[in-house]
């Protein structure tokens, strides 16, 4: 007998006219969804430190039930275990007592609120747990690849019945709750995927040895919740389909695949294939792997169960997920990143807003935070976790001004579109005939940058919508500010180039970053680059990739010092797999011909074979700052144009400050 | 995009460019850099024995600080180790090969006909001179190092789910001119 939650009328909708597969009903158990779209659960660190659930995360729950449209919303994986041995993240919400109840209702109200399908997950982190003890557990005492991560106990018998005991209990009070379908998280090193990898389960009770033994835990877990919840409630496991631990004796595909056969054997209704772990050392869902990459580890899953499978990593755009339903590689479509960056992505693609989508851009700094005990932001979404604080919502502005934004890169458009869209008459002046600013530029380095592009689409369409007058190839003078006296003016100006400090610094092949992308002056063979910060990695890359020597001179201690550490591991193998040196707590003391001496910072001295020089320090540009001053308008500054930075300062700028004015 | 400026003014002409000059300073930087990581070592383990007291086992203690280290050097490991690529006693030698180089120890890989065998042969240690200047039993010097070998080999075989054996075969400080370890898998 088959059950919906909310009945969703999608016809007339252009969405799901362009997506029909998407928009199209899926039965998971006995429950109808009525589009085959699914928030997958991240943490969020929004709730108290002793996981009762807040106001934020409530706020930040509802927005993205409203996004899914009818469809699926997780809610952060609870941990079950008084002692804390699960919790991997600060802000994690708990369910080991019935007086957690009351705050998980309300995220399922919330959820429900919104008409969407509230899924509820059971979480318990295993070895990447532990948060606030001095040591997490597992199904053996193996030491941790990562240093960030707590020194594994190893569980006792006893303990690991217990741990399925709580699982199980933690389940009734998800359903108590309200919740209307089950999930249980076994993914990236969390405690189930502990016991069922090789790499991990070395016990030899009834919970290790082969891989069936080791799928012990997992089924007793899902045939204890199955009970506990009855046949009723839709039950979703999420398990890897490939570990990416082969280099330490992890689970082989093979092996994961009678995992997955396993899990539906117990009872699952469902599965979420997922791939890699926290300590793979192969990327799995940052910008540099390509969209739909994983999408062959779903389809190898249909072939070996017969229950609906789903599929979140790298599977960003609706179209894309659509032909996944359609080719039969997916059953229905998970996102989470994308939901971050804009929670009514889903809706948006229903309402054929397209252009109104804010694209994730797959940097990885969500993660980045909440593995340094943060809360969650977003690197383009300056509202992500402040939904529940009004002031971070554009209002109408009192009093109507002329606000003029110098500067069409990213933070004076998002500054322009926040600005007028709470009433303004915004004119945007951008010196080339081009706009994106510095994002143009960093689109021309390789592993997938030009998807920086696409926030400088979404910005021009919110600025095109609410009525902003572009004003290319136009340079604002201090006589144009003086002449015209705009209320506002907001210098978002960007960088400019360093001058160099080094002697030779006035020779001809001394260049810019923008010389060297674009080739308007000759590049030697060898090149060193003056700055070892992103822009300057950016240019290495790009030059490396047209079989350039390239060696990057920075002062900062390490490499991409600016960039969130989640993504800087990679730029750290881009690097090395392209050949690129890096001098780190070094300067370039002089150019000479054929070589540069660097300096170390405590003076030594080195030389390097150098053709060509490309300033990649950049400073604030002052322009025009003296001249809104002198003519007592007011004035806001953003972006590079007050410190040099990547493109989460410039959106966070640009939009408070469009709330500001 | 700003014009690029022109030759510091103000700064002194950097002196011409002396590769030998710049190789022994850097060379003799490195030395001092390796001195400090035994003076530290054995700072703390005195620190430790005198926090103690008369009573405390001082070779219990300083025995205890090896093992630590030990559990470390194998942390360092872990994202080294690759099951996919080549010869584990392999790896696991050329690992320790690179700790002990950077340490200042002259030390070489030996290969064996088996490849789940290797050799590790230093032919000089700093190791048990610091002992020696740092007042410290060379009983301990031999002991500790082996525990830390042991230790550390042991964090990696748990890790990567082999049996891997370490053995002293040869060392310097009992007066065999040379440290031979053996490190060998179980079939």
């Amino acid at each position: 007998m088959t059950r919906t939650i909310f009945d969703w009328d999608y016809s007339q909708y252009p969405g799901a006219k362009k997506y029909p597969h998407v928009f199209s009903p899926i039965q998971i158990g006995d429950l109808i969804v009525p589009n085959r779209i699914k928030y997958a659960a991240t943490e969020d660190n929004l709730n108290s430190h002793d996981g009762y659930v807040t106001d934020e995360d409530v706020a930040y729950i509802r927005a993205r039930a409203k996004g899914v449209a009818g469809g699926i919303c997780t809610m952060q994986g609870v941990y079950m275990d008084e002692r804390r041995y699960g919790q991997g993240y600060v802000g994690q919400a708990a369910a080991w007592d019935d007086k957690f109840v009351p705050g998980l209702k309300r995220l399922a109200d919330a959820i429900h609120e919104e008409r969407a399908v509230a899924n509820y997950q059971l979480m318990h982190c295993g070895r990447v747990g532990g948060v606030e003890t001095p040591f997490c557990e597992g199904p053996s005492a193996m030491p941790q690849r990562l240093r960030l991560f707590k020194p594994v106990y190893e569980m006792s018998t006893e303990e690991v019945e217990i741990s399925i005991q709580q699982h199980i209990d933690a389940a009734r009070r998800g359903i108590e709750a309200g919740f209307d379908m089950m999930e249980i998280s076994g993914i990236v090193g969390y405690l189930i995927s502990n016991f069922l990898s090789a790499y991990t389960n070395r016990r030899t009770d009834r919970f290790g040895g082969d891989v069936y033994g080791r799928c012990t835990f997992m089924t007793d877990i899902i045939k204890g919740v199955r009970k506990e919840i009855g046949p009723d409630i839709p039950l979703i496991i999420r398990i890897c389909a490939w570990e990416q631990l082969d280099d330490v004796g992890g689970n082989t595909q093979e092996e994961s695949m009678i995992v997955y056969q396993e899990a539906e054997k117990a009872g699952v209704d469902s599965i979420s294939v997922t791939v890699g772990w926290q300590e793979s050392i192969v990327p799995v869902i940052s910008r540099d792997i390509d969209f739909g990459s994983w999408l062959y580890q779903a389809e190898r899953a249909k072939q070996h169960i017969n229950i609906p499978v789903s599929m979140a990593y790298r599977l960003f755009h609706a179209d894309m997920a659509d032909k996944a339903i359609a080719d039969g590689k997916i059953d229905y479509w998970e996102n989470c990143r994308p939901q971050i960056a804009d929670p009514l992505m889903p809706l948006k693609y229903l309402e054929g807003r397209e252009e109104d989508i804010r694209w994730c851009v797959a940097c990885n700094v969500c993660l980045a935070r909440l593995f340094r005990d943060a809360p969650m932001t977003c690197y383009i979404n300056p509202l992500c976790a402040h939904e529940h604080d009004p002031d971070y919502y554009p209002q109408a502005a009192k009093t109507k001004k002329t606000v003029w934004v110098v500067g069409g890169g990213p933070a004076g458009l998002e500054c322009a579109s926040i600005a007028s869209e709470r009433g303004h008459e915004v004119h945007v002046f951008e010196k080339r005939d081009k706009l994106g600013g510095t994002i143009i530029d960093a689109g021309l380095a390789p592993y997938n940058d030009d998807e920086l592009y696409r926030f400088i689409e979404f910005n021009k369409a919110q600025c095109d919508k609410h009525g902003v007058e572009f004003h290319l190839g136009e340079e604002v003078t201090a006589e144009m500010i003086e002449d015209e006296l705009p209320d506002t003016v907001v210098l978002a100006t960007g960088s400019t180039v360093r001058k160099p400090t080094f002697f030779g610094g006035d020779r001809d092949n001394v260049i810019t970053l923008s010389d060297a992308l674009y080739e308007t002056k000759p590049v030697g063979d060898n090149v060193v680059i003056w700055g070892n910060k992103k822009p300057a990695i950016g240019t290495a890359l790009a030059l490396a990739k047209r079989g350039k020597k390239v060696t990057l001179v920075g002062t900062e201690r390490t490499v991409g010092k600016d960039i969130n550490p989640s993504f800087r591991w990679r730029y750290n193998i881009f690097l090395r797999q392209n050949g690129v040196v890096s001098y780190n707590d070094c300067d370039v003391e002089q150019v000479m011909d054929g070589q540069a001496i660097l300096v170390t910072y405590d003076g030594h001295r080195v030389p390097v074979k150098c053709d060509t020089v490309v300033l990649g320090e950049r400073d604030p540009n002052p322009a025009l700052e003296q001249a809104v001053q002198d003519n007592s308008i007011e004035l806001y500054q953003i972006g590079d144009a007050v410190v040099p930075r990547g493109l989460s300062g410039a959106t966070h700028d640009g939009y408070k400050t469009g709330l500001r004015i | 995009m700003a014009e690029v400026q022109a030759t510091p003014q103000g700064v002194k002409q950097p002196k011409p460019f002396d590769a030998e000059q710049e190789i022994a300073k850097l060379w003799a930087k490195c030395q001092g850099a390796q001195d400090e990581i035994r003076r530290a070592f054995y700072s703390s383990r005195a620190a430790a024995i005198a926090a103690a007291g008369d009573d405390a086992d001082a070779n219990a203690i300083a025995l205890n600080a090896w093992q630590f280290r030990g559990h470390d050097i194998a942390k360092s490991y872990f994202p080294r180790i690759n099951l996919t690529k080549g010869s584990l006693a392999e790896q696991v030698g050329q690992l320790l090969v690179g700790s002990w180089r950077s340490q200042g120890a002259v030390v070489k890989l030996v290969k064996s006909e088996n490849p789940d065998e290797v050799f590790v042969e230093w032919t000089r240690c700093p190791w048990p001179t610091a002992a020696k200047n740092y007042g410290a039993p060379m009983a301990e010097d031999v002991a500790g190092c082996d525990l830390m070998l042991q230790t550390a080999v042991a964090d990696v075989a748990l890790f990567i789910g082999r049996k891997i054996n370490i053995e002293t075969t040869k060392a310097i400080p009992r007066g065999e001119g040379k440290c031979v370890r053996r490190i060998w898998l179980e079939k």
